[in-house]
């Protein structure tokens, strides 16, 4: 059975939102995701599963505070604690199993209420092994991005582009938090923060909530929709202890694309696939996923993001959306808000940033410092 | 500059003010406990071994990870180890710059699955991967049998 996306909605992402407290901005995401699929949801979902981690939230128990804000109520609702594209995931495999014929997906982040957002990433680190120790949670992906350079002979230069390109897709996209015109020379010089990381290597904190409405192919028929197909998605953790885990390749991103690819049949990803949004928020980070997920061979996506071939108007578009460099970092939305991305730009509802003649495309999430999870999803445009 | 500097401080609107107490002690458990003990009597450092994988796991853990396996021998880590990536961080762990920045290193070890996280007690200037070192520890009086018993790692000094 084939599951597509016939909803999309999305807030703009902002650095905070004053006007809206959390439960609003699910309200007006959904909002937008029911009036896109033009249903009704309190009689056309059979399912809602949001994605959110306790935390993050600053109250216990999140999955009890849902269901009223998304015209849920008395309606079968789950809360998946992580990333928006593992709830997509598990929408999917809902609605394979033939009980479900369509489901809502919902992810957000109210960063801007955390007063104390390095330390509730701080939380994370092994309490015996690693914290102690008084780091700062991202010297992990300081650590990380190291590797990876060193590993792969990539020029802290690529790392510079990626900034420049994402910060400067993000002036293209309404919704985008931190789009500016940076160039590369600004990255490169910075502030150092967990070396080879720099100030502008790190994207920045926003709020926004992503809501996408699923149905199989005969719920989308009857509901007269024009569905973007999920056409292959798949999740993976690489070992949960820092000290066990790969260091220079992103291990989990490279097993959830074998599982989506072989789903969607994708044989070689570099050309079966027109464009990607990958997590980059560290900007060493979309390298390296480029090239875990077989988009790019080792060591040769820095050196395409020197030579263009990323740029939306490059050979392989990479986060034209300005990923969350350009949009802010949107936690457990991230992944999400990318697979709407993906679809936008498969009805050709993506506006000024509209890629030209793009049939396929792959979102990827990161669980974020100092995870070591991912996933992936491919979508295809109809019928 | 105003792109490049847009507060996501929402303290300056309307709201509630709240915090979440949440204060724990965590076990370091039966491995961990092996672990900390050597350390702090007699200055070793154990892993623990998978005899079905042939992995000796640093930290040492109770159950192999491929195998699923309990696993109840220890083997002593080599007095040396290499940076296999570094790291100069310039904020402390809540965000605030540093006045002297701290240098950080992911040690492995030759036959060790895994490796230590810690601080690499060099100048950011000579911080980099590739080095020989070995744990500098606190003095016997110090230790308490926790991580922070390893003052950090230090280069070895050159035999040549
Ligand atoms: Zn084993």
């Amino acid at each position: 059975m084939r599951v597509g996306i016939i909803g999309i909605g999305m807030t703009a992402f902002r650095p905070s939102t004053p006007e809206y407290n959390w439960k609003e901005l699910m309200f007006e995401a959904a909002s937008r995701a029911y009036a896109d699929a033009a249903i009704n949801p309190r009689e056309d979902v059979d399912s809602f599963i949001t994605c959110a981690e306790d935390y993050y939230e600053g109250f216990g128990i999140f999955d009890e505070f849902v269901p009223d804000q998304l015209g849920a109520a008395l309606r079968p609702t789950c809360t998946v604690s992580g990333d928006g594209l593992q709830g997509l995931a598990n929408a999917y495999m809902q609605i394979q199993t033939g009980l479900i014929d369509v489901a809502v997906v919902e992810a957000h982040s109210k960063a801007s209420d955390v007063v104390t957002l390095d330390g509730i990433i701080e939380h994370a680190l092994d309490p015996i092994w690693n914290k102690p120790l008084g780091a700062h949670p991202f010297v992990v992906a300081g650590l990380e991005a190291d590797a990876y350079l060193r590993g792969t002979r990539t020029s802290p230069k690529a790392l510079a582009a990626v900034v420049a390109k994402n910060r400067r897709n993000g002036l293209r996209n309404p919704l985008a938090a931190y789009g500016a015109a940076v160039d590369a020379d600004q990255a490169m010089q910075s502030e150092e923060r967990f070396a080879p990381i720099r100030a502008l290597d790190i994207s920045n904190p926003a709020d926004g909530c992503v809501v996408l409405v699923l149905a199989s192919d005969r719920a989308a028929k009857k509901l007269h929709a024009d569905p973007v197909w999920i056409r292959g998605i798949g999740w993976a953790s690489d070992s949960p202890s820092l000290e066990t885990r790969d260091w220079t390749a992103a291990t989990y991103a490279r097993i959830a694309a074998d599982m989506a690819y072989r789903l969607a049949k994708v044989r070689r990803p570099a050309t079966d696939i027109d464009f990607a949004e990958v997590d980059d928020r560290f900007s060493y980070k979309e390298l390296q996923h480029l090239e875990s997920l077989g988009l790019a061979k080792k060591g040769e996506a820095g050196t395409r993001v020197l030579r263009g071939d990323y740029d939306a108007d490059g050979r392989f578009p990479v986060n034209v959306s300005g990923g969350s460099l350009g949009c802010g970092n949107v936690f457990e939305a991230t992944g999400l808000h990318r697979a709407g991305e993906v679809a936008l730009q498969l009805r050709g509802d993506a506006g000024v940033r509209q890629l030209d003649g793009v049939r396929v495309g792959v979102a990827q999430s990161w669980r974020f410092v100092p995870s070591a999870t991912g996933a992936v999803a491919v979508l295809g445009a109809g019928p | 500059m105003t792109f490049l500097d847009r507060t996501t401080d929402a303290r300056k609107f309307r709201h509630w003010e709240g915090d979440v107490e949440a204060d724990y002690i965590y076990t370091s458990g039966v491995a961990g406990e092996r672990f900390f003990v050597a350390l702090r009597d007699e200055g070793r450092m154990l892993a623990s071994r998978c005899t079905a994988c042939k992995l000796d796991y640093l930290p040492p853990r109770m159950f192999c990870e491929d195998c699923f396996a309990e696993l109840t021998e220890y083997v002593d880590v080599p007095r040396t180890g290499r940076v296999a990536a570094v790291t100069v961080a310039h904020v402390d762990r809540t965000g605030a710059k540093l006045s002297h920045p701290q240098v950080w290193a992911f040690v492995t070890f030759e036959g060790i699955r895994g490796g230590l996280l810690h601080r690499l007690l060099v100048a950011p200037k000579q911080a980099r991967a590739g080095l020989s070192v070995q744990a500098r520890l606190k003095s016997r009086d110090g230790r308490t049998g926790t991580i922070v018993d390893i003052e950090g790692f230090e280069p070895v000094r050159s035999r040549f």
